[in-house]
């Protein structure tokens, strides 16, 4: 998260908006947000709905859910999935942001 | 387990933000490409 919000401006840049998942509750996103001065969209799925809709993987092993990241582009179409078999299996902003300028322009 | 698929339509959904607005993926189009994290250990 904290690399994210590192390179927020170069996403804001290409127009994009960055939306976090996850399935805390409002109250410890609303903490997360303030303590880390997040300045991305954060949805609580406390229900899991939006996490099962993208298949979100659960590892039992580990006790929880593995990252993912889906670019979603205007159209609508996702453009990059990656789908973490650990928490620390996250792309590179760089790889994102090159996704990003790959799409077509607004 | 369903997994979305590459070049395909990303599934639109709608949930409120931890601050109580409405976001819906699909409000996004025609706007704004969208980066979808998924994540946890936000306490």
């Amino acid at each position: 998260m904290a690399q994210l919000r590192r390179d927020h401006d170069q996403f804001v840049r290409r127009g994009a908006q960055i939306i976090v998942i996850g399935a805390e509750d409002a109250a410890a996103f609303a903490d997360y947000w303030k303590a880390n001065r997040l300045p991305f969209v954060g949805l609580p799925d406390p229900k899991h709905s939006v996490l099962k809709l993208y298949g979100q993987q659960v590892n039992l092993f580990r006790m929880g859910r593995m990252p993912a990241q889906v670019v979603v582009d205007r159209a609508g179409v996702a453009r990059f999935i990656h789908y973490g078999h650990s928490m620390e299996d996250i792309p590179a902003n760089s790889e994102i942001l090159e996704i990003l300028d790959s799409l077509e322009p607004a | 387990m369903p997994r979305v698929e590459i070049n395909t339509p990303a599934p639109d959904f709608s949930l409120p933000d931890f601050r109580g607005r409405l976001v819906r993926l699909s409000d996004f189009r025609g706007q704004s490409p969208i980066v979808l994290v998924f994540n946890r250990g936000f306490q």
